[in-house]
């Protein structure tokens, strides 16, 4: 498909999802349309059975597709807690210069102020 | 009557019909002459009430809109109808009951009865009504069905989205149960690691799963109360000026959000939802990590005993003393809760300790000098709460790579595996730190009268070592320009303008490095530290401004001397003095007198004459100022100043030679 390369997986799943929809709708429509006590109409039936066939093509070649590439889960392989809580440090490092910084540059204007 | 004739007498079926009803005028009513169909539906009425029951029902509606005054003549006649038709009713069910018991009455034979075409038509005309209806209810049920499903797809796309975002930065664990409840698809945040060193942690916290549930609105919500998040604190005891500031740091911009995100409109608040989320959980993996930085510290505190000692133990709270009068205390204090106050406990005599400052610091009144030593301890345990999680950052997560800093450290043997001496390490570090800010202290008393001297800060990188310089740069000599150019080489180093003396402290061992008398074999090899002697001493802090003069001085004089020799006068040199020789013995001589307590400038400079027939005399009479000798004092003196001396003494010397 053309649109695999620009959607991710996730965006197709939802697409998939958005055609079951489509499809219950459809068969709705066809429905109210045999319900018609003036009988119905026949092109509309059609075009409604065509497109729902396209639509139930589409989502089983995504569904095969989605579920051919996914990739097999390995659970917490790497798990990176130890370097967010490093990262976390460093971020109290980096908060703890600035403010020495700013303390410092704070002198500084106190300095020149004074003169 | 006659014989022999036969009568036949054929009857005519009287046309029979029965009467509908007889009226009371004797006016008789005859059925209607209905056909087939007709009798039939007539048939079917008499047990389908409908027609009755809408009947009445118009009666009753034109009872109640029009005002007639109703004769109870109406209601007997429904009445009465509402009768017959049970009778009728009841007779039909027993009837039916008989037939179905195969009781009085059995069936003969049933023939399908041969159906009329009309009949036929009928049939399919209800069959087909009939199916036309489900086809409508289906319809409609398709119809529901799609619209339930897609509403349902927005909910779970947002759960699921938040889901997904949040899971790419926590692991996120699912429970198959066995009946899946609506709204609790099991999910949960698994906040343990489990990367941790073998030994290093043994209890995980029962924080470290965080249940994933639903909010009203279907998006995922997780319940976290706020005080179980705790923050490590580390302070000095007795010091509660850091208490506002640290409480107004520790508190994190959601403290007051936690379960339940607004259902406000759509996909901007969303993003705010996650990341409040997220931080949330970032909140809850760092309390963890405090509540087991602190229970490795509380299990060492039992253990070893080396250069600290443990002096108070409350719920979440320890207090240790270093030596020296100065406490600290670590504690875990829930985020939005001050930490609880000490009552009574040691005071800190920290401050006391460095109180020589106070006395002879002339820039500041005590009571600011007071708020910067709070600042300043504000910010050593800042940065040492910062340095503790450090350590057992590393300690826990184990090292994946080393550094390259402590590979070449001769301390790094004492960052071992094992906790144990880590806490040490960690103590005598902050020891250092506090006596190297009373060193500097020292230093930048030294450096601030002597208005020559300026004072560098060499990084060491290392947690336990300091290192400053003191550096010292001397006007060029007037003999500059009409110097012979040698090879840079050794111009460079002929012309010696920057002295340095160098204070480096580790752990709490201070070692002075600085410069002495010019070596002249090593004039020519380049490195400073072959073209002049290096003089090492170890001090103590009470001496350490002394010594420092006296290699300033000291150098003052090497200068001097050298500055001479390039002119051609022969000087000669003291460790603190410089002298020249004049005719008859008699010497003209440069002193230098140290003394760290002088507030004009510690280095005091003296003219000194003497006779060389009077030392005799000293040592003979035991004058202590003799009179033979004439000593002039000049005072601190900058080394513009001291050159122009040395100038003038050289063209006096220079004179009297001749």
């Amino acid at each position: 498909m053309d649109s695999q390369s620009q959607t991710t997986s996730l965006q197709r799943l939802q697409n998939v999802e958005k055609r079951i929809v489509k499809v219950l709708e459809l068969a709705g429509g066809v429905m109210d349309e045999l319900a018609r006590p003036v009988g119905p109409r026949k092109d509309l039936v059609q075009s409604h059975c065509l497109e729902f066939m396209q639509l139930i093509k589409d989502i089983q070649v995504a569904l095969r597709e989605e579920i051919k590439s996914a990739c097999e889960y390995r659970p917490f392989e790497k798990c990176d807690y130890g370097s967010r809580i490093a990262n976390e440090i460093c971020y109290k490092k980096v908060d703890y210069v600035m403010s020495q910084l700013d303390a410092m540059k704070q002198t500084i204007d106190e300095y020149h102020a004074a003169d | 009557m006659e014989e022999g004739m036969e009568l036949q007498l054929s009857l005519d079926k009287l046309p029979i019909k029965r009467l509908d009803s007889i009226e009371e005028n004797g006016m008789e009513r005859f059925p209607l002459n209905a056909d087939y169909d007709e009798k039939r539906i007539s048939l079917i009425r008499r047990i389908d009430f409908a027609w009755a029951i809408e009947k009445d029902e118009e009666k009753k509606k034109q009872k109640k809109s029009s005002k007639e005054t109703s004769t109870p003549w109406q209601w007997q006649g429904m009445v009465d109808n509402l009768k017959l038709a049970h009778q009728e009713l009841s007779v039909i069910i027993d009837l039916i009951n008989t037939v179905e018991a195969n009781d009085a009455v059995t069936v003969a034979s049933m023939t399908r009865p041969k159906p009329l075409p009309n009949e036929a038509l009928s049939d399919l005309a209800v069959s087909a009504a009939t199916k036309l209806q489900c086809y409508r209810q289906v319809g409609k049920y398709f119809k529901q069905s799609a619209k339930a499903f897609e509403q349902q797809l927005a909910r779970e796309a947002r759960f699921y989205g938040a889901l997904i975002r949040l899971q790419q930065n926590w692991k996120v664990k699912r429970q198959r149960q066995a009946s899946i409840v609506p709204g609790n698809e099991g999910f949960t945040f698994d906040l343990f690691d489990n990367s941790y060193d073998q030994g290093a942690i043994i209890r995980s916290s029962p924080m470290s799963t965080v249940r994933v549930n639903h909010d009203a609105a279907g998006m995922l919500a997780i319940n976290v109360s706020p005080n179980l998040c705790h923050s490590l604190e580390f302070g000095f005891v007795g010091a509660q000026l850091n208490m506002q500031k640290k409480s107004n740091e520790n508190k994190s911009p959601l403290s007051d959000e936690h379960c339940l995100g607004e259902t406000d409109t759509e996909s901007s608040s969303d993003e705010e939802y996650v990341k409040k989320t997220h931080s949330l959980l970032r909140d809850v993996h760092k309390a963890i990590f405090n509540e087991q930085v602190f229970d490795l510290v509380n299990r060492e505190a039992f253990n070893t005993s080396t250069g600290f000692s443990l002096t108070g133990l409350r719920e979440n709270y320890l207090q240790l003393s270093l030596g020296q009068g100065t406490s600290v205390y670590l504690s875990l204090v829930s985020t939005g809760q001050d930490h609880p106050t000490v009552e009574g406990e040691l005071t800190n005599n920290a401050e006391n300790a460095s109180s020589p400052l106070d006395s002879s610091d002339i820039l500041m009144h005590d009571a600011k000098q007071n708020t910067l030593k709070k600042k300043g301890q504000h910010s050593i345990s800042t940065c040492y709460e910062i340095y503790i999680q450090q350590i057992y950052q590393e300690h826990i997560f184990g090292r994946s790579s080393e550094k390259p800093i402590s590979s070449g450290n001769r301390l790094s043997g004492a960052q071992a595996k094992d906790g144990s001496s880590l806490l040490g390490h960690f103590f005598m570090s902050l020891a250092h730190r506090i006596f190297s800010s009373k060193i500097l202290a020292e230093l930048e008393n030294v450096v601030f009268k002597v208005p020559y001297l300026q004072l560098i800060s060499n990084p060491t990188w290392h947690s336990r070592g300091s290192s400053w310089t003191l550096f010292m740069e001397v006007p060029p000599s007037i003999l500059h320009g009409c110097q012979i150019k040698t090879s840079d080489y050794c111009e460079k180093n002929s012309i010696k303008r920057q002295f340095w003396i160098k204070v480096v402290v580790i752990d709490d061992r201070i070692n002075v490095k600085a410069e002495g008398s010019p070596n002249v074999a090593g004039l020519f090899k380049g490195k400073s530290e072959d073209t002049h002697s290096i003089n090492k001493y170890d001090c103590n802090l009470a001496d350490l401004p002394v010594i420092i003069l006296q290699q300033v001085a000291s150098q003052i004089i090497n200068w001097l001397y050298h500055e001479a020799l390039m002119v051609g006068i022969k000087a000669n040199r003291d460790f603190l003095c410089l002298s020249f020789e004049l005719e008859q013995g008699e010497t003209l001589g440069l002193v230098a007198n140290v003394d760290p307590e002088d507030t004009d400038g510690c280095i005091s400079w003296s003219l000194v004459m003497e006779d060389s027939f009077a030392e005799v005399q000293k040592l003979h009479k035991n004058i202590t100022n003799g009179a033979s000798e004439y000593r002039k004092f000049l005072g601190p003196l900058s080394l513009d100043l001291l050159y122009a001396t040395l100038i003038d003494l050289i063209a006096f010397v220079g004179g009297c030679g001749h």
